[in-house]
C-alpha cells in the first residue's frame, strides 16, 4: 500500500539517501534496520513528507504523494511517531493526543480519542499531566496514542524502543503487535537486528544511505551478512 | 518621596510597560513560533497610528469604530508582510539573517514612504477618554489609566486564544516542535500567518492607545521596536508570558529612573539594563517558560 | 577560500592601488574627489563590519556604534587635549576595540542570532544617546564642530594639507588609509588566523572540536573589527570636521552600511568595497532626490536579499552557487 520508489535525499549539498526503495503491504510489519547515521530517520521523514526527496516517488494506495505537502498524509491514513517521541513538551497529554487527530473532523477525533484510550488504558491516569514531565516509557505511549489518532492504515515509527527500559521495550513491542493485529501496517526503524527482524514480516538493511539487503524477517535473521556483522557484534557486546 | 509620588511612578511605569508588553509579546509570539525576527514590526505601529488618525480625525469617525477598523487593517498588513516578504525567504539558505536584512529594508522603506506621503508633520489624535482620576494627591488622566486596562484586557484575550482555542493549540504546538506539528498535519503556513496577524493587532492596539499621548510620525516605530526587542530578550526569547512580564518591568525601570536621572538618560538606562542582564543571565530573566 | 577572497586577492588590491594612484592625475574637480574620499572611508567601515557580519558569521547590527566611538573619542582628545589627530585616531580605534570587547564578551557566549543582533543594536542606541546627552562636551545634536584636521605634512618645499576643503590631500590620505587597512586585513585573514575565522563561520561545533578556543577567537575578531571601524570613524571625524550623534550612530548609518555590505556581498572580502562605491556614487547622483535616499536603500536591500543574496561579488561567482535549499522552518536561528 505504501511504496517509496528510488528515493534520493539531500541535506543542503550532501546526499544522505541513494536510490532507496521500500514497500509496505496491507497490514504488514516492516523493519528498516541500520546503524546510527545510516539514514533510517530520513527514510521515514521522506515517506511522511517532512523531508522532501530530491528525486523518487512516494506512493500510497496508488496515489502519488511526492510533491504534496506533509499535511495531506494524516488525512490519507498515514502517521508517524518521531524519534525520541517529540511530544509537545509544555502541553498536557490530552492536548498532545487530541492534536494527533488534528486532520480529522472533531466528532471523529473524539471517537478516535476513546478508541485510542481503550487500546492504551495506561495513559488514562496521566491525561492532565504535562507531557514533558512524563517518563520516557509513558511518553512513548502518548506518542503512539497521538500517532493513532489519525486512524492510520500505515504507522511509521522511528526507533520506538530508543532509551526505554527492557520492561518498557517489551510493553511497546506488545503494543505494536496489538496495533498491527488491528490491521494497521507498521514501518519502523531499529538499530538492533534481532529486535527488528524477529518481530517483522519483512525487513530492509540500510547502510550509508543505501538499501543493501531486504527480505522476509526470517530471511534477514538468517542472512550470513546480518549474522556476521550485526548479530555477531551485538552478541559479543551484550 | 511621597506616597502619591511613588504611586504615580508605579502607575506611569505600568502604563508605558503595558505598551512595551503589547509590542514585545507580539514579537515574542512570532519568534517563538517561526524563529523569525521581524524588524518591520515597529512600522506596524506607525501604520496603525496613521490609520487611526485618518479614521478618527480626518474622517471624524467614532474612535471605537476607527480603532476597530484600524486593527483589522493592520492585522491584514501583518499577514501581507509575512506572506510576501518573510515566507518566501524561509525556504532559502541562511534565511534567519536574510529575514533580518529584508525586514530592516522594509522598515526603512515604510518609514521614508510615510515621510514622503505624510510629510514630517507630527499629528495627534485627541484623547479618547476625558477626565482625571483624583485619589488624594494622585491625579491621573483616565486616558492613561485606560491604556493600562485596555492593554491588559487585550493581552488577556490573546492568552485566552493561545491557551483555550484550537488556533492557540496549533500555534503552541508549532512553537514547541515545528516538525512534530507538521507531522500531525498542522499547516505551518496558516500558523505563521496567524501569529503575524495576532502580533500586528497587538502592535496596532499599542499604537492606538498611544496615539493621543504621542504624535503620529513616520519614525514612531523605531524606539518602540527597540524596546520591544529588549523586552523579548529580557523575557527569554520567544516566551509570550516572559515578554509581558519583562515589558512591565522595563516600564517600571524607566519610570523610576526618572527619579534619579534626567529624562534624556531614560533609554540609556533601559538598554544598559538589557546589556547588564545579558552579561549575567544570557537566557533572560524568566527563562524556560515558552509559549 | 576563493569564495571569500576571490582567486588573487593581492592582485586585486594592487589593481585598486594602481587605480587610486591614477585618480589625482585625472582632471577631477574637488567635489568628485570628496565623494571618492567619503567612499574610501566608508569602504573601510564596511570592510571592518563585514569582518564579523560575513567573515566571522556573527550577525551584529551595531557597528555604527564603534564608528561613532572612534570618531568622537578621537575628536574629543584632539579638540580638548590639543593632541595631534595623527595620534588621537589611535585613541579612537583603541576605544572602539575596547567597546567591542566589552559588548562582544556577553554575546560571544550566546549562539543565538537574535541575541547578537538585538544586543548590538541596543548598544548602538546607548552610544548615540550618550554622545547626544553629553552636551557639555559634544554639543549634542547641534553638532561637534571645530574638530582639527590632520596636521599638514611637509615634504621638501611641498606642504600637503588635510581636512575638508583640501580635496587632494584628503583623498591621498584616505587612499593610503584604505590600502593600508585592506592590506593588513588581507594578510591577517589569509594567515592561519584567517583560516580560523573561516572555520568558526563554517561550523562552530567543528571548529570547537579542532580545539579552537571559540570565545577567545570571537572576542579577538570583534576587537579587530571594532578597531577597524573605529579607525574609519576617527579618520572621518578629522576629515569632515563636524559630527552629530545621529549622523554617526543613528539608524540611517546602519541602513547605509548594511546596504553597502549586502549589495557588495556579505562575507566577500572585496564585496563591501564594491557596494560602498556603488551606493556612494548612486546617492550622489540622486542627490537632488535626497528624500528618496533611504527609500531607495530600503528597496535595494530588499531586492538584493531576494534576488542576489551574495551581492555583486556573488554574481560573478554564479557557478559556485549550489542548490539553494535549506531546511524550511525548523533549522537555523539558534
Ligand atoms: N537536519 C540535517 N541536516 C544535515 N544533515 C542531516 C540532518 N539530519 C540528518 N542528517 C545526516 O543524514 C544522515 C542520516 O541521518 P539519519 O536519517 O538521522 O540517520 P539514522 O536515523 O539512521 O541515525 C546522517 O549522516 C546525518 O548526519
Ligand atoms: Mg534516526
Amino acid at each position: 500500500m505504501l511504496r517509496l520508489e528510488n528515493i534520493d535525499v539531500h541535506y543542503g549539498a550532501t546526499q544522505v539517501l541513494w536510490d532507496v526503495s521500500i514497500e509496505v503491504g496491507e497490514g504488514e510489519m516492516v523493519a528498516v534496520m541500520g546503524p546510527n547515521g545510516s539514514g533510517k530517520s530520513t527514510v521515514l521523514k521522506a515517506a511522511m513528507g517532512l523531508k522532501k526527496p530530491s528525486s523518487g516517488r512516494v506512493v500510497l494506495d496508488g496515489e502519488e504523494l511526492q510533491g504534496r505537502s506533509a499535511t495531506v498524509r494524516p488525512r490519507r491514513g498515514m502517521s508517524i511517531v518521531l524519534e525520541r517521541r517529540r511530544l509537545f513538551p509544555r502541553m498536557s497529554v490530552r492536548e498532545n493526543i487530541m492534536l494527533g487527530g488534528y486532520a480529522r473532523p472533531s466528532a471523529e477525533a473524539h471517537r478516535s480519542f476513546d478508541w485510542v484510550l481503550d487500546l492504551l488504558p495506561e495513559i488514562r491516569p496521566h491525561l492532565d499531566a504535562t507531557a514533558g514531565k512524563l517518563s520516557g516509557g509513558q511518553q512513548q505511549m502518548v506518542a503512539i496514542a497521538r500517532g493513532l489518532m489519525a486512524r492510520p492504515r500505515v504507522l511509521l515509527m522511528d526507533e520506538p524502543f530508543l532509551g526505554l527500559s527492557p520492561a518498557m521495550v517489551k510493553n511497546v513491542f506488545a503494543i505494536m503487535k496489538m496495533i498491527n493485529g488491528e490491521g494497521v501496517a507498521i514501518l519502523f526503524n531499529e538499530q538492533n537486528a534481532k529486535l527488528s527482524f524477529a518481530m517483522s514480516h519483512r525487513g530492509y538493511l540500510l547502510e550509508s544511505g543505501r538499501v543493501v539487503l531486504s527480505g522476509s524477517g526470517e530471511e534477514m535473521l538468517e542472512h550470513p551478512e546480518v549474522k556476521r556483522v550485526y548479530l555477531g557484534v551485538r552478541e559479543a557486546v551484550s | 518621596m511621597s506616597v502619591a509620588g511613588f504611586l504615580e511612578l508605579v502607575i506611569n511605569g505600568l502604563i508605558s510597560g503595558s505598551i512595551y508588553a503589547l509590542i514585545g509579546s507580539g514579537i515574542a509570539l512570532i519568534y517563538g513560533t517561526t524563529r523569525v525576527l521581524n524588524f518591520a514590526h515597529g512600522e506596524l505601529l506607525m501604520i496603525a497610528g496613521y490609520l487611526v488618525f485618518f479614521f478618527a480625525v480626518t474622517l471624524g469617525w467614532n474612535v471605537f469604530l476607527a480603532s476597530l477598523l484600524t486593527l483589522v487593517l493592520v492585522g491584514a498588513i501583518g499577514a501581507l508582510i509575512q506572506r510576501v516578504t518573510i515566507a518566501p525567504l524561509l525556504a532559502r539558505e541562511d534565511w534567519a539573517f536574510r529575514v533580518i536584512a529584508a525586514t530592516i529594508g522594509l522598515s526603512i522603506f515604510l518609514q521614508s514612504g510615510a515621510q514622503l506621503v505624510f510629510g514630517e508633520r507630527f499629528q495627534s489624535v485627541p484623547y479618547f477618554f476625558r477626565g482625571v482620576l483624583v485619589l488624594g494627591d494622585l491625579r491621573m488622566p483616565w486616558q492613561r489609566i485606560a491604556i493600562f486596562l485596555i492593554a491588559l484586557a487585550i493581552m488577556a484575550v490573546c492568552a485566552l486564544i493561545l491557551y483555550r482555542t484550537q488556533l492557540g493549540r496549533i500555534v503552541r504546538a508549532t512553537a514547541q516542535d515545528a516538525e512534530a506539528a507538521l507531522a500531525v498535519g498542522i499547516p505551518s503556513g496558516l500558523v505563521h500567518t496567524s501569529v503575524f496577524v495576532i502580533s500586528a493587532v497587538l502592535a496596532g492596539a499599542g499604537a492606538i492607545l498611544l496615539s493621543p499621548l504621542i504624535s503620529v510620525n513616520p519614525w514612531m516605530g523605531i524606539s518602540y521596536l527597540l524596546k520591544g526587542f529588549a523586552v523579548v530578550i529580557l523575557g527569554g526569547l520567544g516566551s509570550f508570558g516572559g515578554a509581558v512580564a519583562a515589558g512591565f518591568l522595563l516600564g517600571l525601570i524607566e519610570s523610576f529612573s526618572v527619579g534619579f536621572a534626567p529624562t534624556e538618560w531614560r533609554d540609556v538606562i533601559a538598554f544598559t539594563f538589557l546589556i547588564a542582564v545579558i552579561w549575567v543571565r544570557p537566557n533572560g530573566l524568566f527563562s524556560g517558560r515558552e509559549a | 577560500m576563493t569564495e571569500v577572497f576571490g582567486r588573487r586577492p593581492f592582485l586585486v588590491l594592487a589593481l585598486l592601488a594602481a587605480a587610486l594612484l591614477v585618480v589625482p592625475f585625472l582632471p577631477l574637480n574637488d567635489y568628485v574627489l570628496h565623494i571618492l574620499t567619503v567612499f574610501l572611508i566608508f569602504s573601510v567601515f564596511a570592510t571592518g563590519w563585514n569582518l564579523t557580519l560575513g567573515i566571522l558569521g556573527l550577525k551584529t547590527l551595531g557597528h555604527h556604534a564603534f564608528f561613532a566611538i572612534g570618531a568622537y573619542l578621537s575628536a574629543i582628545t584632539a579638540y580638548y587635549g590639543g593632541v595631534s589627530p595623527w595620534l588621537t585616531v589611535w585613541v579612537g580605534a583603541l576605544s572602539a576595540a575596547a567597546a567591542g570587547v566589552f559588548i562582544g564578551f556577553p554575546i560571544l557566549r550566546i549562539r543565538s542570532m537574535p541575541h547578537v543582533a538585538i544586543v548590538t543594536l541596543a548598544f548602538a542606541e546607548i552610544v548615540r544617546l550618550v554622545f547626544s546627552n553629553l552636551k557639555d562636551i559634544t554639543r549634542g545634536e547641534l553638532g561637534f564642530w571645530g574638530i582639527p584636521p590632520f596636521d599638514p605634512i611637509t615634504v621638501g618645499d611641498m606642504t600637503v594639507r588635510f581636512g575638508i576643503g583640501n580635496a587632494v590631500g584628503s583623498f591621498a590620505l584616505a587612499a593610503v588609509f584604505f590600502l593600508a587597512v585592506h592590506l593588513a586585513l588581507l594578510l591577517l585573514l589569509t594567515s592561519r588566523t584567517g583560516l580560523t575565522f573561516l572555520a568558526i563561520r563554517d561550523s562552530e561545533t567543528a571548529a570547537e572540536s579542532l580545539g579552537i578556543r571559540l570565545s577567545a577567537w570571537k572576542l579577538f575578531a570583534f576587537g579587530v573589527s571594532a578597531a577597524v571601524v573605529g579607525l574609519s570613524g576617527a579618520v572621518y571625524a578629522h576629515y569632515v570636521m563636524i559630527l552629530t550623534p545621529t549622523s554617526t550612530a543613528g539608524p540611517e548609518m546602519l541602513i547605509t552600511l548594511l546596504a553597502m555590505i549586502i549589495v557588495g556581498g556579505v562575507g566577500r572580502f572585496f564585496g563591501p568595497i564594491a557596494g560602498a562605491l556603488l551606493l556612494t556614487v548612486l546617492s550622489e547622483v540622486l542627490r537632488e532626490f535626497g528624500d528618496f535616499r533611504m527609500l531607495l536603500y530600503g528597496l535595494v536591500i530588499i531586492v538584493f536579499v531576494f534576488v542576489a543574496p551574495h551581492g555583486i561579488a556573488g554574481l560573478r561567482l554564479g557557478r559556485l552557487r549550489k542548490a539553494e535549499r535549506a531546511e524550511p522552518g525548523t533549522a537555523g536561528a539558534t
